[in-house]
């Protein structure tokens, strides 16, 4: 026991924030792409977790199958990162950084007023599949397969992501972090395509984190508000343009809410900004920022 | 704290790293009060990082840094005009909206009158005037109410100039002034600058050997990030290391 | 766009601006405060136009910060918000008059922008958006838990202020008239107050900041202090705009600190004209005519608002009385 409660709950509301987490770090891992590259803060990415938490719905309407729903949703969310990117977002790179925050905040109230005329303003359910329904035995206790499988998937996502930026010359091109870098020139790449690909990319994620927070948490309208605001405290504490920084500091957080919520439930809410503030006194540039870049 | 040193900048080990890259490797330096010193070297020898450690963009990762026998290491660039050291930059830092006697005019009410949310500014009609002598002494007087950014380039580095001098420097600090200046301009600049050496102490960064040689009274010459030689002009010259660095290097 | 100075403002761009607007820019307040005299006349009701005042005063205070500075806040919900529910508080729990009650409501306004603007000074650039939007957010979530003062999801009610109780003279805000113009009264004083601030050597600062940041270090500009005093005035000026709303509606919802009223702000500025002086009260017009109009025939004014704004960032940066200026300086 510590601090009176048994450490098999602690355990367990350990994977809790775990899985919580997880998608603050498919979340922040998708802003720190689009930023990274584009230096573009998507204010609308939380309108794109909403949207791929839609496209769960009705795709698994058509489909009937969760699996092909999971694969087809990030794709779909992705595609209208890419018209949105080519058609509102690059006219504005040469303007000046506010500008394409400042769209991406107008578009937010455009995908969720759309959403609403679509599909009404009540939430709808979204079924885990059946595979996945009830608990494992994780050695501490009982914890729900979902939440255990998207912790995993998460990892499955990292891992891919990380591979795809280490080792290919479009992750090259991403990590170099630049708009128009000499290293795009040498390697023959057309840049207008790669921020393409990172936008895509990155709403892609954030529509994934939808679809998968969708048996979790219900689906309606405005489910992406509050969430935009759990990614950036995220982005903030991890760093704003590193994947070791969204991931390490997505789980943080997660885990320090969850935590919360067992110890002083009515604090849980306010904890990640406390997180937030401490970051800020002593490291502003985040866990893993770059000097210069914060502070 | 009186000050015993007829040096009103010094520089005590100095060494600068960034990452893995060394670009500035214990470096100890003197510069003699009133005197006109250049710091050269070529290009990549640190000169442009010793000058942005010396005028306090930042501090050096090991070293420290002396004004009047007074230590000033990690002191904010925000203090530095109010001691009385002021700075130029290599690439041109003006207030691109405001116009030139604007500029100027911030910059000599950014010593009095920071926080003052209340008196209206033409009240201050003193700095108007002073802003006005100013673009004179740098021959900007016929472009009062021009943009800056619709100056040329030579004017805009010319009110580069005044608006470090707004703060009545005792020493100033001027990374390549004649960066990007056709021939007449760089006449003009380099004419500039003697007649302000002959009023406070002035410390050069340049990278064409030729144009400081004929004005400085001594020579700082950094290679790789370490001080190489010296001392005056003719000392310098006579340097078989820096005939070396330089003439196996090409002309300058 | 450098408008601080009334001089400035005739060399828009380097060309002089022509005839009437030369002179409004001149007279700036007293022209604001001259149409805002006369306007409850021009609007089918005052409610209206008291939102137009209020909403009016939120955008030119949080100009001060994003207009003239430079500088994209998300958080000034937080200061709007703290200025409505302190006031709101003293009257319904405490019994305070109106007056005192208000400079509460500001103070405590004041108080928000000096803590958040403490933590958020410690971030550069785009970071600043994103920092003060979630610090914002967390006083929604605090307020929001302190159910028994604040009424939690429901808003606070109650607020009422009807008879003004001054001396030897019978007023009461029952009167729609009389309530826009006792509103208007604080807000005359503001906009003086605002246009002081500007002309004066920190509304150069302001500017310098804008412009070029090193550059202004360099000249002995302490850019994070500086920025902090130009977020606590902000911050004053906003929370009076919700100290008055509070009055104005009789309760404080919730939403008055939702970071979508940030986002207001946001876009009542951009509309009107970021870094004008009359940008702000032109903005919250627009908008505020526009959505009574609009939730007339839909209850989809979100969609409007939304698509208006990403027109006008594509097409018209500059804002209806910013692209007016533009144009008559041609």
């Amino acid at each position: 026991m510590i601090g009176g409660y048994p450490i098999e709950l602690l355990a367990l509301q350990l994977f809790t924030g775990l899985a919580l987490g997880s998608v603050f770090v498919l979340l922040a891992v998708g802003l720190s792409l689009i930023f990274g590259l584009l230096t573009v803060v998507n204010f609308a990415h939380g309108a794109f977790y909403m949207l791929g938490a839609y496209a769960g719905v009705f795709f698994i309407g058509y489909l009937g199958n969760f699996w092909l729903t999971l694969a087809v949703v990030p794709v779909a969310v992705g595609a209208v990162g890419l018209a949105v990117e080519r058609w509102l977002v690059r006219p504005l790179y040469g303007r000046g950084i506010d500008y394409p925050l400042m769209l991406t905040f107008g578009l937010a109230y455009v995908l969720v007023e759309v959403v609403r005329i679509l599909f009404g303003a009540e939430g709808m359910p979204f079924d885990a599949p059946d595979v996945l329904m009830g608990a494992v035995d994780i050695g501490v206790g009982y914890f729900p397969a979902y939440r255990l499988f998207v912790i995993a998937a998460t990892g499955v996502l990292v891992i891919g992501l990380w591979l795809f930026l280490e080792r290919t010359s479009y992750g090259l091109v991403i990590r170099a972090g630049a708009r128009d870098a000499e290293i795009v020139r040498v390697l023959g790449i057309d840049i207008s395509r790669v921020w393409l690909l990172v936008f895509g990319l990155g709403t892609g994620v954030a529509g994934l984190a939808g679809v998968l927070s969708a048996p979790m948490r219900s689906v309606f309208p405005d489910m992406g508000t509050s969430v935009l605001v759990e990614a950036f405290v995220v982005t903030v504490v991890g760093g704003m343009g590193s994947l070791a920084g969204a991931v390490v500091a997505g789980l943080l957080v997660g885990i320090v809410v969850s935590m919360t919520s067992l110890f002083a439930p009515a604090m849980s809410e306010v904890s990640m900004f406390v997180l937030m503030a401490v970051v800020l006194l002593v490291r502003p540039q985040g866990l893993f920022g770059k000097k210069g870049l914060m502070g | 704290m009186t000050n015993t040193d007829t040096n009103i900048l010094r520089a005590e080990k100095v060494s600068m790293r960034f990452g893995g890259f060394t670009a500035l490797n214990d470096v100890s330096v003197t510069f003699p009060e009133g005197q006109l010193t250049a710091i050269i070297g070529p290009n990549g020898a640190g000169k442009s990082t010793f000058f942005n450690v010396i005028s306090g963009a930042f501090p050096p990762s090991q070293g420290r840094i002396f004004f009047r026998g007074k230590e000033i290491t990690g002191v904010p660039q925000h203090r530095f005009a109010r001691l009385g050291i002021a700075k130029s930059f290599q690439i041109t830092n003006v207030f691109p909206q405001l116009t030139a006697l604007e500029n100027v005019r911030f910059a000599i009410q950014c010593m009095s009158q920071r926080f003052n949310v209340w008196t209206p500014r033409g009240r201050f009609r003193e700095m108007e005037e002073q802003a006005a002598a100013l673009l004179q002494m740098v021959e900007l007087d016929k472009h009062h109410h021009r943009l800056a950014m619709n100056l040329a380039h030579g004017e805009q580095r010319a009110l580069e100039i005044a608006l470090a001098l707004a703060c009545n420097p005792s020493l100033l600090l001027l990374d390549e002034p004649t960066a990007g200046m056709s021939p007449e301009e760089t006449t003009a600049m380099m004419d500039l600058i003697i007649r302000l050496a002959a009023q406070r102490t002035v410390i050069l960064v340049e990278h064409k050997m030729k144009l400081v040689m004929g004005i400085s009274n001594r020579l700082i010459v950094l290679h790789h990030g370490e001080l190489l030689a010296e001392g005056t002009p003719d000392d310098v010259r006579a340097n078989d290391e820096v005939r070396r660095v330089y003439l196996g290097q090409g002309n300058h | 766009m450098t408008l601080a100075n009334p001089q400035e403002e005739l060399n828009v761009s380097g060309r002089r601006l022509a005839g009437l607007v030369a002179l409004m820019a001149r007279h700036r307040v007293a022209a604001v405060l001259g149409f805002l005299l006369v306007f409850p006349f021009l609007l089918p009701y005052e409610a209206l136009a008291v939102n137009i005042l209020i909403y009016g005063l939120f955008a030119l205070g949080f100009n001060m910060v994003f207009g003239y500075m430079g500088v994209l806040s998300f958080g000034h919900a937080a200061f709007f918000g703290l200025g409505s529910y302190a006031t709101g508080i003293v009257i319904v729990h405490y019994g305070v008059p109106w007056l005192p009650a208000i400079l509460i409501g500001v103070v405590a306004a004041g108080i928000g922008a000096a803590v958040i603007g403490a933590l958020a000074t410690r971030t550069r650039g785009i970071y600043f958006a994103m920092v003060t939007l979630a610090l914002s957010q967390c006083v929604y979530y605090l307020v929001y838990q302190l159910e028994d003062l604040s009424g939690g999801e429901n808003g606070l009610r109650g607020v009422d202020v009807y008879d003004l109780n001054l001396p030897g003279l019978n007023l009461t805000l029952l009167d729609p008239l009389t309530k826009y113009y006792f509103v208007f009264a604080f807000v005359a004083v503001a906009v003086w107050l605002f246009s002081r601030i500007l002309a004066s050597p920190f509304g150069a600062v302001l500017e310098a900041l804008r412009e070029n940041e090193n550059r202004a270090r360099a000249c002995g500009i302490d850019v994070a202090r500086s920025k902090w005093l130009a977020f606590v005035i902000s911050g004053l000026f906003c929370g009076l705009a919700g100290a008055l709303n509070a009055i104005h509606l009789t309760i404080v919802p919730i939403e008055s600190l939702h970071y979508h009223t940030s986002g207001l702000a946001v876009m009542m500025s951009l509309l009107g004209g970021m870094g004008t002086f009359f940008g702000p009260f032109v903005g919250a017009l627009t908008f505020l005519v526009l959505e009574d109009v609009i939730t007339l025939v839909t209850i989809h004014w979100q969609l409007f608002v939304g698509a208006l704004f990403v027109f006008f960032i594509l097409f018209f940066p500059r804002g209806i009385w910013g692209t007016l200026l533009h144009w008559a300086s041609r």
